[in-house]
């Protein structure tokens, strides 16, 4: 990802954050933004006032937005701390990371990345932490940036196998096992497609014995809404629909890469949601695997009912200590919040305090949103148990807590929370640690970091 | 009004007569000593219904002795974290049929006893100046309920200035039910004038006051209508006195669209008459300010608000105009449906220069967003100040008003950028939709301690809630006479 080096290697263009100092003739102040060509071979980047890891991220970032089509980089990060080091050589990864596989000619740009250090060896474990995470995300940024024609139902079970390499167990649940299981919600979402839909459990045994922390995810790998179409305009965003299976993904491969003492457990509920002559339909009532049953007013709400299906297997299967849900449930949550924030529901205030630390800490920031009496009211049905949602139609309908309240149902009483991460999934602006419309891996580093904060310690659980 | 009179336990010569019974107790006091003269009756009609005095649970005996014409028995499940407003409010609808009422809360504190007296005449508001055919019997009879407490004289004094607020709440609630060709902005100053009764001092400002004070952002939006546009300032110096300042007051200002077309950005026909209360937080500040200056709060307020209507109109603002606020900040109109903030701009803009506050606090109707976020068991708050945020969210628990915060920050901010002007009114998209309508406000205000209600899914309720009649609501009457009473009083 990144070499860390002592000195700089001769084609390398130097980026060198300048965090103060008088200014420079050409108005360079080293203002977080501002970019100085100083020479051909070197590049000083505005890094004032970065204070946090996360900031450093940020100067990493900007030092390779600034790097044009230098192939060879290396960041400048002697004399600054460790953590800051690390930062500066992570915000640099995310920032320079690319998917193009599918294109004939590579676009120019930073490709071999190199991170100048006094010490190479005293940062080498930090550096190997960071870098367990970052393989976490790119894993999520790719399964994210992968096209629903090439990362099917079928495709991303597959590749999710491939984390056996790494000390993951994998098993899977296809269309047999899900009718034995008694899956409606997720049968019903999946059985519109050719390519049938599949439960895939990640299980990470850690270090100690002990009830394990679950991740379930939201995988439609691809959402035209179903018989509940959405329009065309924009549509083709939908193939980031899988992107909370995948930061899912994403964070089991950061624990086994750091060998976490954590045991955990991953549920992805992963199918596509099409139209056709076997698809579900608006008033279909679904028998869940919990038993419930569920009125379907909008088979473009589907997101919730692969999760509760899989929600109820986390539950009853692993009794785990705390369940986290990550999706890219509603767009009433971009309204509520907009791309900076992703939701956070929860039913345990100590659970919800601590996700919404972890997010904060790695500046993947949450804001936490009610699920009120009124919202579990509103999914009281005539026909069923309850109805997956609002009726669209009615105006301005507080969706993501309706979701919320819904989930709420199949999780019984253990320590749940759950993150609406639509609107975050993609960059909305060049400014961040991703460059403007490529995926993010939002939540990765978020579940690593509440892992490694809150679960690890075998006295604690 | 419903009037509440409070008076010693007795049992009542005639009428209605509410008994109050806790959670698994048994008859005691004025309810034991009605059983006694039923000969026992009452508790083999309790034990009859299965009565455990669980909340909600409720018995009606018809003339049980020949001086009750009906006898209702009411649950107040556990005594301890009983709510006596809402226990009011869910008593009036089983009575207001009945010309004569007595409920008996004996067993109860002079402040719970007086709470019940304010949820029932909160919940027995009602709004029919316009049902001119409506017949008799459909009206509720009962014009007043008297309470039995053992200490009638503290429960009158503990209901006072329940009583001021309650007014307060009226005089909101009919602001924002009145129709919008009845109350447009020089009609709703009228209104406030007569608040002068109370004390208040009140000041209207024209369109051409307006003017001169630079009010180019909320004139924008006025200028589509014919009906003209009016600020008012209300003063209660309830600490001061009007003479020399001690202390800065505190400001509440109000969002005051007395109808909301969206303008030439026009809305969609369904659903646009409930536009008519996009005034409401304009009626707020006013029941606000009769409330406060009804209870003769010891604390110098000063309640401002903006009246416009937002019509198209051959002169109505266009999308693109770009606009001068009172601050010299330059806005350009996206969207002429986003008024709103338009108005609290320079309104705020006045309020800072004007009264030097202490802190502000704006209630707006602001976005459908905040519905999307929040639905309508919460208003949306959004503040630069942590010690004012905690004191609304605390004195929204105590009052069902509640709030939920939301967060503000310089990425939502970059969303308002402008390429002509300093700043645009919407955010582009419908992302964040009410915290970039926060932010809007937020440059504005100076950097002093604020806070901003959207309360756009709290103003109007399409049902009936214990002390809440479906309608207008009032929301943040209760609340913000909470918050000044426990911390800015005296």
């Amino acid at each position: 990802m990144i070499k860390l080096r002592r000195g700089l290697s001769k084609d390398a263009v130097l980026l060198r954050p300048i965090a103060e100092g008088a200014p420079h003739p050409s108005g360079f102040a080293g203002r977080q933004g501002q970019v100085l060509e100083l020479s051909p071979g070197e590049r000083w980047i505005g890094a004032d006032h970065a204070a946090t890891a996360t900031e450093w991220e940020g100067v990493g970032a900007a030092c390779i937005a600034a790097a044009g089509r230098a192939p060879r980089v290396a960041l400048d990060a002697r004399e600054l701390p460790a953590h800051f080091a690390v930062g500066l050589g992570v915000g640099a990864v995310l920032r320079a990371w690319r998917f193009e596989i599918l294109k004939a000619r590579r676009a120019p740009g930073p490709r071999r990345l190199e991170l100048l250090v006094d010490d190479p060896a005293a940062l080498a474990d930090a550096w190997a932490r960071a870098e367990a995470r970052l393989s976490g995300v790119l894993l999520a940024r790719e399964l994210v940036a992968e096209p629903a024609n090439r990362l099917t139902p079928k495709e991303f079970a597959r590749r999710l196998r491939g984390l056996e390499s790494d000390g993951i167990e994998v098993e899977e649940f296809g269309r047999p096992a899900l009718r034995r299981l008694g899956a409606g919600g997720i049968l019903a979402v999946g059985g519109g497609s050719a390519v049938p839909p599949r439960i895939v459990v990640l299980r990470w045994k850690g270090g100690f014995r002990a009830p394990p922390v679950a991740f379930v995810g939201k995988g439609l790998c691809f959402d035209t809404g179903g018989i509940s179409i959405k329009g065309a305009a924009g549509m083709e965003a939908m193939r980031a629909d899988m992107a909370g299976a995948a930061a899912c993904a994403g964070a089991m491969l950061a624990l086994a890469r750091r060998k976490s003492p954590c045991p955990a457990v991953a549920i992805l509920a992963i199918a596509e949601n099409m139209t056709s002559g076997s698809a579900y339909r608006p008033g279909d009532v679904l028998r869940m695997m919990s038993g419930r049953t569920v009125e379907v007013v909008d088979t473009d709400a589907e997101g919730r009912l692969v999760l509760a299906d899989a929600l109820h297997l986390a539950v009853t299967r692993f009794r785990p200590q705390a369940v986290l849900d990550l999706a890219t449930l509603t767009g009433s949550v971009i309204t509520a919040l907009g791309h900076h924030r992703a939701g956070l529901f929860h039913n345990d205030a100590a659970l919800g305090a601590a996700v919404a630390a972890a997010g904060e800490a790695v500046g993947e920031r949450l804001w936490p949103l009610p699920i009120g009496g009124r919202h579990r009211e509103e999914l009281n049905s005539d026909i069923a148990d309850l109805r997956q949602c609002v009726p669209d139609g009615t105006r301005f309908v507080s969706d993501a807590s309706n979701a919320a309240a819904f989930l709420r149902e199949f999780v019984g009483t253990l320590p749940w929370a759950h993150l609406d991460i639509a609107g975050m999934d993609t960059a909305e602006t060049d400014d961040l640690l991703a460059a403007k419309g490529t995926p993010t891996g939002f939540g990765v580093r978020l579940l690593d970091a509440l892992v490694e904060r809150h679960f690890e310690d075998p006295h604690r659980v | 009004m419903l009037d509440i009179a409070f008076s010693k336990p007795a049992l009542p010569k005639a009428g209605a007569l509410v008994l109050l019974i806790a959670e698994g107790a048994a008859p005691e006091g004025l309810a034991a000593q009605l059983d006694t003269e039923m000969e026992g009756g009452l508790t083999r009609a309790l034990e009859a219904a299965s009565f455990k005095g669980r909340k909600g649970q409720s018995v009606t005996l018809w003339a049980p002795v020949v001086t009750v014409t009906k006898l209702l028995v009411v649950g107040m499940g556990p005594l301890a974290g009983l709510d006596a407003e809402k226990l009011g409010g869910g008593i009036y609808p089983q009575v207001s049929g009945e010309t004569q009422c007595t409920v008996a809360a004996d067993g109860l504190s002079a402040a719970q006893a007086a709470a019940i007296g304010m949820g029932a005449a909160l919940r027995a508001y009602r709004f029919d100046r316009y049902r001119t055919t409506e017949k008799a019997e459909d009206k509720p009879k009962l014009d007043k309920i008297t309470v039995l407490a053992a200490d009638p004289s503290g429960a009158k004094a503990a209901h006072a200035p329940m009583k001021a607020v309650a007014q307060g709440v009226f005089l909101t609630r009919d602001l924002v039910s009145e129709p919008p060709n009845v109350l447009f902005p020089a009609e709703f100053a009228d209104r406030c004038k007569e608040l002068t009764k109370l004390g208040l001092e009140v000041e209207v400002l024209g369109p051409k006051e307006m003017r001169k004070l630079g009010f180019g952002a909320l004139l924008g939006v006025a200028q589509g209508s014919i009906n003209e546009a009016r600020m008012v300032v209300m003063r209660w110096n309830g600490l001061s006195g009007g003479k020399k300042k001690a202390e800065k007051p505190v400001c509440f200002i109000g969002k005051g669209v007395t109808f909301d077309t969206g303008g030439i950005s026009i809305k969609p026909a369904g659903g646009m008459e409930d536009m008519k209360w996009d005034m409401a937080g304009a009626g707020t500040v006013t029941g606000l300010m009769a409330a406060l200056a009804g209870r003769k709060a010891k604390c110098d307020v000063v309640g401002l608000i903006g009246l416009v209507e937002n019509m198209p109109g051959d002169n109505a603002q266009r999308p693109g105009d770009v606009v001068t606020s009172a601050s010299g900040q330059t806005i350009e109109v996206i969207n002429t449906d986003a008024e709103g903030r338009l108005v609290l701009a320079d309104v705020i803009h006045y309020a800072i220069e004007k009264y030097d506050p202490k802190l502000m606090v704006d209630l707006a109707t602001l976005t459908g967003a905040i519905i999307v976020a929040l639905g309508h068991e919460h208003a949306g708050l959004f503040s630069n100040d942590e010690e004012l945020a905690a004191r609304i969210l605390a004195a929204g628990l105590a009052t069902g008003e509640a709030a939920w915060r939301m967060p503000l920050g310089e990425a939502y901010d970059k969303q308002i950028k402008s390429d002509i002007a300093d700043m645009k009114n919407v955010g582009g998209g419908r992302a964040g939709g009410s915290i970039t309508a926060a932010q809007f406000i937020q440059r504005f205000v100076q950097g002093r301690p604020w806070a901003h209600l959207d309360i756009a899914g709290t103003a109007w309720s399409s049902k009936d809630a214990p002390i809440i009649p479906k309608g207008a609501t009032a929301y943040g009457v209760r609340m913000l006479d909470r918050l000044v009473a426990d911390h800015y009083e005296g």
